[in-house]
């Protein structure tokens, strides 16, 4: 798959600790939809928030479920924030479990590959979500930002229904 | 899934759609489902696929069209064949992926293997079957009839008495309009599709795919969240777009009723693009179709419609429904890309992402709506759907075609109409 960033063996000298949390910190933000403090993660410009369709996609070609650079998570933000985005309202209730992180340092920024599986309650109706997210982070004063953050669903290549929350 | 009615009851179509009104059973009961893929999917015209999905021979694209999986596959000689998703020999499936490349179709149970023209051309131990056992009896079959215009391949797999353009009437015409966007004439489906569950039923989704009326309500947080979209075309109930009933089931919002009222304006379609950030495209548009009328085109950009039963042109985008029960479908959709043109098509594809599929801008709360109306209408009581906005009001053109205001429900009663006629006409023949 050409998205991952590791390195064979995680380099040495990062404080995986801080990183877990920074990773904790943004699951629970997006599970209770705190959208302006989660847009506070990432970086001023130059981000990507990008779900693509299939592993290994060239999104230079291949249509994404979500391609968002920094203007365009604005407005995904903006519209969350209207109250009125009839499929996040009423919002999903929504808790995730990170697991398997791995982190190596790149010439970009420190790397960070995880596992998650989230369930999202929403209308009597229970979905399972699950798959692996690569983040490339920049090192702040205040601990990390978001450059670049890409979520490979394992059902991506299926139907699926709506994803209106963060993921 | 649909399961037939314990008695067979003919359903009395006729009194179910009327003008202006339609039944809440239409969408509900799994006896009325099961007769609409039998009728609608296997016994007409349904899109299948495009032809530039599958350039190279062997390859391949697996859909569903009705309640059966299809396999269209491009041959060495270069034509296109669609064959039924099912090994002759005992029935397995013999394409499990959406999409691929084959040399040749070997069946995964006891590897009968199959030319891409659908010749058996090998088994093993085939000297073990009785003497009169032929491999040319045994290929894979091909649906009853296949056509296609433009590129776009439709199937008919029960034959009916109507050719392909008889089916698609003045619908050609939006598909040239989309065509004729390139510069070469030809459009390329080859970012992938997007596949977004909704659990409502196919009905409703051909409705809203036409429907002027509901984009300043369900639309309202996009409207409010991003500046292009809330000003690229004029919403109003006096705006000048039109929605057209062309017979036949198929429709469309003539967005280039809008845009040519502002006529100094190119690109509106694209979301205001200015015409300098395009060279390449607006060059090959004016050497391919001259500066007029390469003009009109980029005012008028591409048609937004829905084309019987399960195609939809939606401008930049096709769409393709899929039913799956009663309560559940598939929408897929592809970004357009027009042969000639890659700097919009890179524009076309982030376009797409943020509007459409399950976490677009757009149709995640269509979704939603669909969702909603599906739960809203098990209920029994009332008992009908009110769709009569504009209803007598319609320009009827000299060939028939019927223009309304943006906001009537003019374009789904054209959909209606014909519903009724295939339906009703069905169990009339029947009976």
């Amino acid at each position: 798959m050409t998205v991952t960033l590791l390195e064979p063996a995680p380099a040495s000298g990062i404080d995986t600790k801080a990183v877990e949390q920074f990773l904790f910190h943004e699951a629970r933000l997006q599970d209770e939809h705190r959208y302006d403090q989660w847009e506070a993660l990432w970086t001023g410009e130059d981000a990507l928030y990008w779900v693509p369709m299939r592993e290994g996609a060239d999104p230079t070609r291949e249509v994404s479920y979500i391609y968002d650079n920094r203007p365009r998570l604005a407005s995904r933000i903006r519209q969350l924030n209207t109250g009125v985005r009839h499929s996040q309202a009423p919002q999903s209730r929504l808790r995730r479990l990170i697991s398997n992180i791995e982190v190596s340092e790149t010439d970009e920024g420190v790397a960070v590959e995880s596992n998650f599986s989230l369930i999202e309650s929403r209308r009597g109706l229970m979905t399972i979500w699950a798959g692996r997210t690569t983040h490339l982070l920049e090192r702040v004063e205040d601990g990390f930002r978001i450059k670049r953050k890409i979520v490979n669903l394992v059902n991506c290549e299926e139907a699926i229904g709506n994803l209106a929350f963060l993921v | 899934m649909a399961t037939a009615p314990l008695s067979p009851a003919p359903i009395d179509y006729r009194h179910l759609v009327q003008d202006g009104r339609l039944h809440g059973s239409l969408y509900t009961d799994p006896a009325i489902f099961a007769q609409e893929m039998d009728t609608i999917f296997h016994r007409g015209w349904s899109f299948v696929a495009h032809d530039s999905e599958i350039p190279n021979q062997g390859d391949f694209v697996v859909r569903r069209v009705g309640s059966q999986s299809l396999v269209a596959l491009r041959g060495k000689d270069g034509e296109v064949r669609v064959f039924y998703n099912r090994c002759p020999h005992r029935g397995a499936t013999l394409c499990q992926t959406a999409s691929g490349n084959r040399p040749r179709i070997t069946c995964p149970y006891h590897a009968w293997t199959f030319a891409l023209d659908g010749r058996l051309i090998g088994l093993p131990d085939e000297g073990a079957y009785p003497a009169d056992f032929s491999k040319a009896d045994a290929g894979l079959t091909p649906v009853a009839r296949m056509d296609s215009y433009g590129g776009f391949i439709f199937v008919n797999l029960i034959p009916n008495k109507l050719t392909l353009r008889e089916h698609l009437g003045h619908a050609t015409e939006l598909i040239d309009a989309l065509l004729g966007l390139s510069p070469t004439g030809r459009i390329q489906l080859s970012a992938g599709w997007m596949k977004h569950k909704m659990r409502s039923n196919w009905k409703m989704i051909v409705e809203n795919q036409v429907d002027g009326y509901h984009a300043p309500m369900v639309h309202g947080s996009l409207i409010a969240a991003n500046r292009t979209f809330a000003t690229v075309r004029d919403r109003k109930p006096t705006s000048p777009t039109r929605v057209r009933d062309f017979g036949m089931g198929h429709s469309d919002i003539d967005h280039a009723s809008d845009y040519r009222a502002a006529n100094d304006k190119l690109f509106r379609w694209t979301g205001g693009i200015d015409p300098a950030r395009l060279p390449q495209y607006v060059g090959a548009m004016n050497d391919a179709y001259g500066p007029e009328d390469a003009r009109r085109r980029l005012i008028e950009g591409p048609p937004h419609s829905m084309l019987f039963p399960n195609l939809s042109l939606a401008e930049m985008n096709i769409m393709v429904i899929e039913p799956i029960s009663a309560d559940t479908a598939v929408q897929y959709t592809c970004p357009v890309f027009l042969e000639g043109a890659e700097d919009l098509n890179a524009r076309t594809l982030r376009r797409c992402e943020g509007a459409m599929g399950p976490a677009g801008m757009l149709i995640a709360d269509d979704a939603e709506i669909g969702e909603l109306t599906q739960m809203g209408v098990t209920n029994l009581e009332p008992e009908w759907i009110i769709l009569s906005r504009g209803m007598g009001k319609e320009e009827v053109l000299p060939n028939g075609v019927k223009l309304a205001g943006l906001m009537d429900e003019t374009s789904q009663r054209g959909f209606w109409s014909h519903y009724r006629d295939v339906m009703a006409g069905s169990q009339e023949n029947v009976r």
